[in-house]
């Protein structure tokens, strides 16, 4: 008798109090703690916002420089996720919140929020207790006009960040290239990235309002390589993406995606492309890369990753590397066809193997325009892919 | 110089596996692989413990295949930091007896002890060094005696672990001399091949051969050969090589405390320009480089960057240094600025990862990169290499 007074008095100083499916919690506070960093300069955003309300359970998290938000309906494909008592809102602590759903032992976890920002969390017969942070000191995230939009299939999405995120700069020394620039013209959308010594391009067709045209958009690689991971399991067959002057949003069925954009000026990377090619090989995809990885067995234990490359008369290359402690390693490709001059011509073997994985062709052509000079690595017949990359000099 | 000497050389056993099993005492006696990337099935293995190979694995066998052989294998990545920071340990102990000691690698080196062995045994000496070792880093070696280097390097590979072996001269004929070619240091094996076709087995035989027909053969290095063969080997233990090949490093103590970028910015040219100087004296670039910054209150921050476009001149040089500078100066008054290069490479093996917004500069010398490769084919390698023109200010 005495506990249930005892808790009536504390329900009636309750600000929160929520019932959630622990899944679909623990599904979307892993989401949004992909923006939360330890290192931010504004100590709240070490926190997660929870907002409970008549609708659902919103969660934020946020370094600033990237801000994610992750909707729970209260109700789904007539499955419950979730009851709001009483609506309110609360930051908790973000690494401590993540790994406390995580581990809890039940289904169900009640949430509860008192006047002094104490909040409970239950499940089964485990509780604990945090302070919470109040969620009025939370920055608000950037607002957005939803105009300029355009729509792009989420698998699609994810496999152009796939095919051009690898290549970005993973050196400060010039900033922007640590991003993928994005362009938007007459329908088409391009994204390139390179760390300077190799450079991949990938162009899609969108469908836009009134002829939307964007260009030097410059999306930090960390952010896209994040949205792929999240955009996994959204379930949502769209994202809608709009572009302002320091950001940008990708909206999701119950997710929200903000980055920030780099500053600077891309460079002008369609005057670095060769337009012209000396020599021409054409072959196999999945045997040219199963050769490389073979010869990189060695050329991984050396600098740069040396692998040569010679054609032969005919018709075949010859892949060679060598390490000075291990030993060496030979072997012969055949091709399609060669065509023009003779090459011979050193490379990473890692940038190769990495162009070479994104590229979803049974066959390739390469055109190589000197030794010394970047060479392009693209499908048969497409031209919406495009891979180069920047020799070795050896001597 | 021809007054008798006597030589060290010491060998650590499976260091990098000892010096695991030293840190990591739960893995002692077990089988122990050090390998690239055990994530990855086909990393190579770098070296192993001795439980290890007596399962059959190998260096330079992939992780795979090592498991199979020893399905209770224990693989670990390499940690080269702690790796270092054990042999510059190991280092500085064999110095405590004498300061002729010179670093060949992490794992081995010789010591001069001809002026200790007129107070103590050689054998007696070699046995503490041993004990030493293995008490204070608890790691394994084995040491060879000798009166020289090359004799020195033979012995310590003769019994392992925790050998100590003596060659002597006049006992060549029963210890060296009945060795395989293939086991003498400095024969690859090309040369063992080319040796054996003109009939020559042991290090004896080459002992025995008609040193000016071996010269005919060989050249100058086979001058070498032939010498070390009948235990001739007059090279000095240097405690500088070390220094000569790892690393080049300039530093200036400054008159004044800096303060303003523009004052350090002439500084870090001079030194740049400096080791321009160094560099190419030693044929040499450079893949990493560390900047020192020592403040008015001595504290001293050091800053390391490794880059894929190996370094030689000024320019290379100092944008390099002026790009760690402003990353990690706090703003107090400097005392001394100071840049090293290291991870040298010889000029004629290094590689340059070319750039896409610097290659034409690179690509301008192609020309001349298929002259030297028909050139080469023509005559057989090294007929030539390429050069550099003096540059006018290194002349005094």
């Amino acid at each position: 008798m005495e506990d249930f007074i005892h808790s009536e008095s504390v329900d009636s100083d309750l600000q929160l109090k929520v019932t959630i499916s622990r899944e679909k919690l623990v599904e979307n506070v892993n989401h949004v703690i992909k923006a939360v960093s330890s290192r931010t300069t504004i100590p709240i955003l070490t926190g997660i916002k929870f907002v409970a309300s008549k609708e659902g359970i919103e969660l934020t998290g946020s370094d600033s420089d990237v801000s994610i938000q992750s909707f729970i309906p209260l109700e789904e494909n007539g499955i419950e996720n979730a009851t709001v008592d009483i609506p309110g809102q609360i930051v908790l602590q973000a690494r401590f919140f993540s790994d406390i759903v995580k581990k809890l032992p039940g289904d169900q976890v009640d949430l509860e929020v008192d006047s002094r920002l104490m909040t409970r969390i239950t499940s089964g017969s485990s509780e604990f207790n945090l302070n919470g942070q109040d969620a009025e000191e939370y920055p608000h995230l950037p607002s957005i006009r939803e105009e300029n939009s355009f729509n792009i299939r989420t698998d699609v999405l994810k496999h152009v960040i796939k095919q051009t995120v690898f290549a970005v700069s993973t050196s400060e020394t010039r900033p922007v290239l640590t991003g993928v620039n994005w362009n938007i013209q007459n329908g088409k959308l391009s994204c390139v990235s390179t760390d300077s010594h190799r450079l991949a391009m990938r162009t899609i067709s969108i469908e836009t309002e009134d002829n939307l045209e964007k260009s030097n958009v410059i999306i930090p690689g960390k952010s896209l390589s994040d949205l792929a991971k999240i955009l996994d399991d959204s379930g949502s067959d769209w994202v809608q993406i709009i572009i302002t002057d320091n950001q940008i949003l990708f909206k999701s069925n119950h997710l929200q995606f903000y980055s920030r954009l780099l500053e600077g000026n891309y460079p002008n990377t369609q005057g670095l492309i060769p337009q012209e090619s000396k020599t021409e090989v054409i072959l196999s995809t999945k045997s040219f890369l199963q050769a490389i990885d073979r010869a990189s067995l060695l050329a991984r234990e050396e600098r740069n990753n040396v692998v040569k490359l010679k054609t032969l008369n005919d018709n075949t290359i010859e892949i060679l590397s060598q390490s000075t402690e291990i030993g060496r390693v030979f072997e012969n490709v055949s091709t399609k066809s060669i065509e023009g001059e003779e090459i011979r011509i050193s490379f990473s073997a890692k940038y190769m193997m990495d162009a070479l994985s994104k590229i979803d062709a049974t066959e390739i052509k390469i055109n190589f325009t000197g030794a010394m000079r970047p060479f392009l690595i693209r499908p048969v017949d497409e031209q919406d892919i495009l891979m180069l990359i920047l020799p070795v000099r050896t001597n | 110089m021809n007054q008798s000497r006597v030589i060290f050389h010491i060998d650590m056993n499976s260091f990098y596996a000892s010096v695991e099993m030293a840190r990591h005492p739960e893995l002692r006696g077990k089988p122990l692989a050090i390998a690239g990337k055990v994530e990855d099935r086909r990393g190579i293995v770098v070296t192993s413990s001795y439980e290890a190979r007596a399962h059959g694995v190998k260096t330079t066998m992939q992780v795979w295949e090592a498991r199979r052989k020893c399905p209770q294998l224990i693989v670990k990545t390499p940690d080269f930091d702690l790796y270092r920071k054990v042999s510059r340990q190991l280092f500085d102990l064999l110095r405590t007896y004498t300061e002729k000691v010179e670093k060949v690698s992490v794992d081995e080196g010789y010591m001069d002890v001809t002026a200790l062995a007129s107070r103590h045994h050689p054998v007696k000496l070699a046995q503490e060094i041993q004990q030493q070792v293995f008490h204070h880093l608890q790691l394994p070696s084995s040491i060879g005696i000798a009166p020289n280097k090359f004799m020195a390097k033979m012995a310590s590979d003769m019994k392992k672990p925790m050998g100590i072996t003596i060659l002597r001269k006049r006992e060549m004929n029963q210890t060296l001399w009945p060795l395989p070619v293939d086991e003498m240091h400095g024969v690859g094996q090309k040369t063992a091949e080319k040796l054996k076709k003109i009939g020559l087995q042991t290090i004896g035989d080459i002992a025995h051969y008609p040193k000016p027909a071996f010269i005919e053969q060989f050249g100058k290095y086979g001058e070498k050969l032939h010498d070390r063969a009948n235990g001739i080997d007059e090279r000095e233990v240097d405690p500088q090589s070390e220094h000569e090949f790892k690393s080049i490093s300039q530093s200036i103590t400054l008159p004044k405390d800096l303060t303003e970028e523009e004052e350090v910015q002439p500084v870090l040219r001079r030194l740049a320009a400096r080791l321009e100087r160094k560099l190419k004296e030693k044929k040499s670039m450079s893949y990493q480089l560390s900047l020192s910054i020592r403040y008015n209150n001595w504290r001293n921050v050091t800053r390391v960057q490794s880059v894929q476009q190996p370094l030689q001149t000024e320019e290379e040089i100092y944008q390099r240094a002026i790009a760690i500078f402003y990353q990690h100066w706090n703003g107090q008054p400097i005392r001394l600025l100071g840049i090293t290069v290291q991870s040298l490479e010889p000029m004629n093996k290094a590689t340059k990862q070319l750039d896409l917004f610097t290659y034409e500069k690179d690509a301008q010398k192609e020309p001349l990169y298929d002259t030297l490769y028909s050139l080469e084919k023509k005559f057989g390698p090294s007929a030539i290499h390429l050069g550099w023109k003096e540059d006018p200010r290194d002349q005094k």
